[in-house]
C-alpha cells in the first residue's frame, strides 16, 4: 500500500499533464439556453472539448431560460444543433451519448425565486448523480437587461458563493459590459455585491483568438522585436478592424451599439492594450492584465474639443462590395432613416507614457470596408540620411512591421530591398510569414479556448473590472460629444476604405492610411 | 509499423514538382541537385520548414511505406525528410543511389513545399550516416532521427547529428531489452516514444478521474493498480502511474491483452474507489469510470482516432525537449521487467 502525502497534495493532480490544463469536474449552466449564442457557439463548442476529451468525466451542463422544455426535449435540441453546426459525426455519436445523460434543463423566469430553487435542486441532485464535486460555472448568455436579475437570482439563492474552501463558482458574462461608463460601473456594483472580481470572467472573444495570444508571443518570448517597440524607432502605429458585411439583420441592435461600443470599446482596447503594454513580470491573469490596465491608462482621455478635431464618425452609403451592390446604413432594415448611429470609427490617440510619448496611434473599424481585416501595423522612422540619390529611393518607404490578426494571420515585415539589375535602384518589399504555413495544427475556436480557461479557472483571457472601466472611460467621451451632436455624421461609400474625413486626419499628421 | 496502419492514413493532396534519381553518386551531388530542382521551381522557393527528418529504414518498400506516413505529416510539420535505406548485402565499397524529389502538399488552400531524398547506403557508408546526414540538414533547425523499428545503440554515431530520436515501443517492445537500451540513451538524446503519444487519451482520461477534490485524495492510498495490454506499452502506462505517484512496486500488476486497460483501487476516509478507463472491443471507445463506496459513480465515453502512424509522429514532433514524464516512466518501467 503506497501513502505518500507529497505524492498526492490535494492542490496538484500528480497524474495531470501540465500542457494539457485539464478542467474540473463541474456543471456549466447556461442562462439563455435556447437562446442564439447557445446554438452557435456555446453548444458546438462544449461538443468539441467533449470530442477532444478535454471535459472531465464529472461534467454536466444545465440549461436554464423561459421556453418550456424537458431534460429529454433539451437534450435533443442541443443534439440537433450540434449535427446541424457540422458536428456530432457518427464517430463523435459514443461520445455524446454518454456526455448528454448529464443534460438537464430548468425552465422558468429568471426574475422568479422559484426558478432559482429548481436551479439549486437539480445542481445538487448532479453532485451525487454525477460528482461534479460543487463546481460551477454559469454562463450569462443573454441579453444584456436581464444580467442584474440574473446575478441577483444567483446571489438570492446562495449560488453566487461557493459552497467550500475546494470547491468554485464562477460566472462568465458577454459583452457588452455596460452601455457607458455609468451602467459598466452600475453592473459591476450588482455583480461585486454576488461576486468576488476573481469569480467573475468577462469573456470578450477576441482575446480567445490564436492570432490575438499570439501579439503576446512575438512581442515577449522574441529578443529581436522588443528594443524597436518603442518611440525610438516606431513613428506611428495603425489599428484596423475592418468588415465587409453591413448590420445584416441585426439593424435595430445595431442602432442601440454602432461601431464604438460594439468594436472599439471591447476588441479595438484589447488588441491595443496588447500593443502598447510592458513586458509582463509572469504570465498569469493579474501579471497580464495589470499591464493591460497601465497601458489603457496612458492612452489620452479626450475633451469635447479634440472629439472634434482628432474622432470621425461615419456611416455607409449605397456601394458595391465584392462584385455586389449594397444598400445604404439607413435603408437597413430595422434602421432609422435619419439614423446619426456611427457604422465607422475613425481615432487618433495620444499615449502618454515613456514609450509611446510621441507616437500617435491611429485607430479605425468600420462595416462594409472593402474587406474582412483585423491588423496592427507598426510604421517606422525614415532612416536619418539616405546615402543615395533621390531616383534610386523613389519606390522606398519607411520600413513597417504589420501584425495580421485575421484573415492569413501572420507578419508582414515591409523594408528596401535592391532591384536585381545594373542600376542601384532600392524599392520596398514585403517579406511575409504565415502561421498557418509554419503551424498546421487545427486552431481552436475562441469559444473553446476560453470556456476551458473559464472552467480551469484561467483568467488570462478574461477581463477585469478595471480594464472594462478603463476602456470606458477612452469611448465615454466620444459618446457624450456624439449625442450633443457636437460631431458631424461623415458618408463613406460601401466598399470603400473610408470617408474622406478619415484621410484628412492622417494627412494633417503627413501620413496615410495604409491599405489592408 | 505494419503494411495495414500504413494503409489507413487519410490521404492528402500532394504533387510532385521535380524530381531527380541517379545511382553511385556523392553527397555534393545530391545536394546540388536539390537546389537546382528548387530554383526552378517557383512553388518550390518558398519554404517555412521547421525540421529536418532522417528516417532510417532496411528495404526500398519500407521506405516508400514511411514516406507515406511523412507526407501527411508534411502538412503539419513542414520538412525536409531523408530516408536512408540500408542495404544489407556485403559490399566492401561504398556507394550512394539517390532520389530526390520537391514536393507540394495542399492543405487549408496552402501549398507547402516539402523536399524528400532518399539515399540507398551500400558497403561501409551505412556505417557512418552522420556523414550523410549533416550535410542535409537546414540551417539551425533541429534534426529528428525516426527509427521505426529499432534502437540504436548507445555508441551510434548518428545520435551525434539528432536532437531528438523517434522510436516505437509497441513495435520493439517484444524484444526482452528493448526498454533497457531505450532508457540507457535518455541522457544522450531526447527521446519521442510513438507509443508514449498513443497512449495520451489513456493518460489523459485517467489523469482526469482525479480532478476534483473529492477524488484526488485517493491517490494518497492506492492498494492496487493493473495494467494491461501489449509488452512496451502496458510498461509505459504502470511506470507513469508508478512514478507519478511514487508507488510501489508490490501493488502494480501487469497482464497480457490485445487492448489496454488500466485499473486502480484505493481508498480515503474508510471508503474504496474503483477508478478504470478501459477498450473493450474493437470499437475506438474507450470507457472511464469512477466508483466510490456510497458516493458518486459515473462513466463517461471517449472516442479514440484512428491511429494514424503520421498523426503520432505529428503529435510528438510538436516537442521537441526532453519529455520528463516520459523519461520518468521508462526508468521506472524498467523495475516492472522480468
Amino acid at each position: 500500500m503506497s501513502s505518500n502525502p507529497t505524492a498526492a497534495a490535494d492542490d496538484v493532480n500528480p497524474l495531470a499533464d501540465p500542457e494539457d490544463r485539464p478542467a474540473p469536474p463541474a456543471v456549466f449552466v447556461i442562462f439563455g439556453a435556447s437562446g442564439d449564442l447557445t446554438s452557435r457557439k456555446l453548444m458546438p463548442a462544449i461538443e468539441r472539448l467533449a470530442v477532444r476529451r478535454l471535459l472531465p468525466p464529472g461534467f454536466a451542463v444545465v440549461g436554464v431560460a423561459r421556453t418550456e422544455m424537458t431534460d429529454d426535449d433539451f437534450r435533443e435540441r442541443m443534439r440537433e444543433l450540434v449535427e446541424k453546426g457540422g458536428g456530432g459525426g457518427p464517430e463523435a455519436r459514443h461520445v455524446w451519448d454518454s456526455f448528454v445523460g448529464a443534460f438537464r434543463y430548468v425552465a422558468g423566469d429568471y426574475d422568479d425565486a422559484a426558478t432559482f430553487d429548481r436551479l439549486k435542486e437539480v445542481l445538487d441532485e448532479l453532485d451525487r448523480e454525477r460528482g461534479t464535486a460543487e463546481n460551477r460555472l454559469f454562463y450569462l448568455a443573454t441579453p444584456p437587461s436581464t444580467f442584474p436579475t440574473v446575478i441577483n437570482g444567483l446571489k438570492d439563492r446562495g449560488l453566487s458563493r461557493s459552497s467550500s474552501e475546494n470547491a468554485f463558482s464562477r460566472i462568465v458574462i458577454e459583452k457588452p459590459y455596460g452601455h457607458d461608463l455609468q451602467s459598466a460601473l452600475e453592473l459591476d456594483r450588482v455583480v461585486h455585491e454576488a461576486f468576488d472580481e476573481n469569480q467573475v470572467y468577462r469573456i470578450d472573444h477576441y482575446l480567445g483568438k490564436e492570432t490575438v495570444q499570439n501579439v503576446l508571443a512575438l512581442r515577449f518570448a522574441n529578443a529581436t522585436y522588443e528594443p524597436i517597440w518603442n518611440r525610438r524607432y516606431v513613428d506611428h502605429i495603425q489599428v484596423t478592424v475592418a468588415e465587409s458585411l453591413g448590420v445584416e439583420h441585426r439593424g435595430s441592435f445595431y442602432e442601440q451599439a454602432g461601431a464604438l461600443r460594439d468594436i472599439v470599446q471591447n476588441h479595438v482596447m484589447q488588441v491595443l492594450a496588447m500593443t502598447l503594454m510592458e513586458p509582463p513580470v509572469t504570465f498569469d491573469a493579474d501579471g497580464i492584465r495589470d499591464e493591460k490596465v497601465k497601458a489603457l491608462k496612458a492612452v489620452e482621455i479626450l475633451d469635447a474639443e479634440k472629439v472634434k478635431t482628432q474622432v470621425v464618425r461615419a456611416q455607409y452609403t449605397r456601394g458595391w462590395v465584392g462584385g455586389e451592390e449594397v444598400a445604404g446604413y439607413r435603408d437597413e432594415e430595422g434602421v432609422d432613416p435619419h439614423s446619426t448611429t456611427e457604422t465607422y470609427v475613425a481615432m487618433k490617440l495620444k499615449v502618454d507614457n515613456w514609450r509611446w510619448a510621441g507616437v500617435p496611434v491611429y485607430v479605425r473599424t468600420g462595416k462594409r470596408l472593402p474587406k474582412r481585416v483585423t491588423e496592427v501595423a507598426l510604421q517606422f522612422h525614415k532612416v536619418p540620411h539616405l546615402p543615395f540619390h533621390l531616383k534610386q529611393v523613389e519606390d522606398l518607404e519607411a520600413d513597417s512591421l504589420v501584425l495580421r490578426i485575421q484573415p492569413d494571420e501572420g507578419i508582414s515585415f515591409r523594408f528596401g530591398a535592391k532591384i536585381p539589375g545594373q542600376a542601384f535602384r532600392i524599392r520596398s518589399v514585403s517579406m511575409d510569414f504565415f502561421y498557418g504555413a509554419a503551424f498546421l495544427e487545427e486552431t481552436p475556436d475562441a469559444y473553446e479556448r476560453l470556456l476551458l480557461d473559464a472552467l480551469s479557472g484561467d483568467a488570462t483571457l478574461f477581463i477585469r473590472s478595471d480594464e472594462v472601466q478603463r476602456a470606458w472611460r477612452i469611448v465615454d467621451p466620444l459618446l457624450q460629444a456624439w449625442e450633443n451632436d457636437d460631431v458631424p455624421v461623415a458618408k463613406y461609400e460601401a466598399g470603400t476604405w473610408g470617408p474622406r474625413e478619415a484621410d484628412e486626419l492622417l494627412e494633417a499628421d503627413g501620413r496615410r492610411w495604409r491599405r489592408p | 509499423m505494419t503494411q495495414t496502419q500504413a494503409a489507413v492514413t487519410p490521404s492528402v493532396p500532394f504533387d510532385t514538382i521535380g524530381s531527380w534519381e541517379a545511382d553511385n553518386v556523392t553527397a555534393a551531388q545530391v545536394e546540388r541537385a536539390l537546389s537546382e530542382l528548387r530554383r526552378h521551381e517557383e512553388r518550390a522557393a518558398l519554404r517555412t520548414s521547421v525540421l529536418t527528418l532522417v528516417i532510417v529504414v532496411g528495404s526500398a518498400d519500407e521506405a516508400s511505406e514511411h514516406l507515406d506516413v511523412v507526407r501527411h505529416l508534411g502538412a503539419r510539420h513542414p520538412s525536409r525528410t531523408l530516408v536512408l535505406v540500408l542495404n544489407d548485402e556485403e559490399e566492401t565499397e561504398s556507394r550512394l543511389d539517390a532520389a530526390v524529389s520537391v514536393c507540394v502538399v495542399e492543405r487549408g488552400g496552402r501549398q507547402i513545399a516539402v523536399e524528400e531524398m532518399v539515399i540507398g547506403c551500400h558497403g561501409p557508408a551505412r556505417y557512418h550516416l552522420d556523414s550523410l546526414v549533416l550535410p542535409f540538414t537546414l540551417p539551425n533547425l533541429p534534426v529528428a532521427v525516426w527509427l521505426p523499428s529499432s534502437i540504436p545503440s548507445k555508441g551510434d554515431p548518428l545520435l551525434e547529428t539528432a536532437d531528438r530520436v523517434v522510436v516505437d515501443t509497441r513495435v520493439v517492445g517484444w524484444q526482452a531489452d528493448a526498454l533497457s537500451r531505450l532508457h540507457s540513451l535518455i541522457h544522450r538524446v531526447a527521446i519521442t516514444d510513438l507509443s508514449w503519444w498513443r497512449l495520451k487519451p489513456w493518460r489523459n482520461l485517467f489523469a482526469g478521474l482525479f480532478e476534483g477534490h473529492m477524488y484526488r485524495p485517493f491517490l494518497r492510498d492506492v492498494h492496487n493498480l493493473e495494467v494491461t495490454g501489449h509488452p512496451g506499452p502496458r510498461h509505459l502506462l504502470a511506470g507513469w502511474v508508478m512514478s507519478r505517484l511514487d508507488l510501489p512496486r508490490s501493488v502494480v500488476h501487469l497482464g497480457d491483452a490485445e487492448h489496454l486497460s488500466i485499473k486502480l483501487v484505493a481508498s480515503h476516509e474508510g471508503r474504496r474507489g474503483r477508478f478504470e478507463v478501459v477498450r473493450k472491443g474493437e470499437e475506438r471507445v474507450i470507457d472511464a469510470s469512477v466508483e466510490i463506496d456510497d458516493g458518486p459513480s459515473f462513466q463517461q465515453k471517449v472516442q479514440i482516432g484512428e491511429e494514424w502512424q503520421s498523426r503520432s509522429l505529428a503529435d510528438a514532433l510538436g516537442h521537441m525537449g526532453h519529455n520528463e514524464t516520459y523519461e520518468a516512466a521508462l526508468a521506472a518501467a524498467m523495475g516492472l521487467l522480468g
